[in-house]
């Protein structure tokens, strides 16, 4: 079909989404798009949800934490930011979820407000309340293993091995 | 604005780690408010300094009937900033409203809680903060996330007609539960409360802590009697 004239297009905005979650998890596209698309309908609806969209067009992820760039409908930036709130877990798998930024364009969402934690993680002994424990290390934080869950923790709390 | 958290052993992260994260979304401090069973071992000061957030020490007493819980605030109440009953039953509902001495009485409407007008109008004259809890709506779904989103409601047509002094939390048990307050206000925003009455939420647990510090502090003897700088040594 013929694309509509400029005026008559939608006006897009763009969310610049940060996740994270234990090391041991893997978290995919088609699972993120799942839980955005549960989580808009159920906290705003079926009309609500439509308004605002909510398709993902960006998404990376590795070690533990991700980006993503979610497109809403100008106007419903604050309402589609209250669903991704809203996602508490992905696949069984808990995320911390933050909206960094919002642009015009996905270009302008993912120079501006993604890509800026270029950090490997590593896999290291670490002393972890008076016992040797194995932790995965990114920048200044890391997660430490204990016997069947992640603690998530800071360099305050552990020593190196 | 401040969060109050549940940290390692009672939450899975510890004070630490939810404090960076708390600093990184723009939060200007954390509540601690371990169970008083599963209290945190952290050192605010050396966290303070590295993240630059304040870290209030807090406590919620879970107690099975309110004499227990009378017990539990004495013996907390010199050593905490800030004192939370774990709310939920009509007889801890109705002590911590009655205490003056409880800062928060926490989701007073889950499991058999309730709340209504004698309880807010006790709350207003003793000063005990109510709780809005948003962790059930940001984490639960299905009939529990509308009977949650139900008695907020309900909560907030209450502590609304009485001006009832409240707090707002999203309850985080680790880093991953934080939610950044535009996130909070915009999710506020859609279940029917204004952004500016859960920002004003977020923002009393910093002014009850600065409150309870200044009342805490050595140069506080009593209302409108403190130590001034007469008494000093000239």
């Amino acid at each position: 079909m013929k694309h509509l004239p400029k005026h008559l297009r939608p006006r897009w905005r763009y969310l610049a989404v940060e996740l994270e979650t234990w090391p041991d998890e893997r978290l995919g596209r088609r699972s993120f798009q799942r839980e955005l698309w549960y989580a808009g309908q159920n906290l705003l609806g079926d009309p609500g949800s439509a308004d605002a969209d909510l398709s993902v067009v960006r998404f990376r992820f590795t070690d533990g934490t991700g980006e993503a760039v979610v497109k809403v409908r100008r106007g419903e930036t604050e309402s589609a930011r209250a669903a991704v709130a809203c996602i508490d877990e992905i696949d069984g798998a808990p995320v911390g979820i933050r909206v960094s930024g919002i642009s015009g364009t996905i270009r302008a969402a993912e120079e501006n407000y993604l890509g800026r934690d270029g950090q490997d993680s590593e896999e290291r002994n670490v002393v972890f309340g008076n016992e040797e424990r194995v932790a995965v290390l990114r920048d200044d934080v890391g997660d430490v293993r204990l016997d069947e869950a992640f603690v998530g923790a800071t360099d305050l709390d552990y020593h190196l091995v | 604005m401040y969060e109050a958290v549940h940290a390692r052993p009672d939450g899975e992260s510890t004070v630490a780690r939810v404090a960076k994260t708390a600093a990184d979304y723009g939060f200007e401090g954390v509540v601690v408010r371990n169970h008083a069973g599963a209290r945190a071992a952290y050192d605010p000061d050396e966290i303070r300094d590295e993240y630059g957030i304040d870290i209030v020490e807090g406590v919620e007493i879970r107690a099975d009937d309110p004499q227990q819980a009378s017990g539990s605030v004495g013996n907390f109440r010199t050593s905490h900033t800030v004192v939370g009953i774990h709310g939920g039953t009509t007889a801890l509902n109705r002590f911590a409203v009655e205490q003056a001495k409880v800062d928060v009485l926490a989701h007073p409407m889950t499991g058999n809680g309730d709340f209504n007008h004698v309880l807010a109008k006790a709350a207003v004259e003793n000063g005990v903060r109510i709780e809005f809890n948003l962790g059930g709506v940001l984490r639960e779904s299905g009939g529990r996330r509308v009977r949650i989103l139900q008695s907020l409601r309900k909560l907030g047509e209450i502590v609304d007609h009485y001006d009832a002094p409240y707090v707002v939390s999203a309850d985080p048990t680790s880093h991953l539960e934080l939610r950044t307050p535009r996130e909070l206000k915009a999710l506020g925003e859609e279940i029917g409360f204004s952004g500016e009455f859960v920002e004003d939420g977020l923002a009393e647990w910093g002014r009850m802590a600065e409150r309870n510090r200044h009342v805490q502090s050595e140069s506080f003897i009593e209302p409108g009697v403190e130590r001034g700088r007469y008494e000093e040594e000239p």
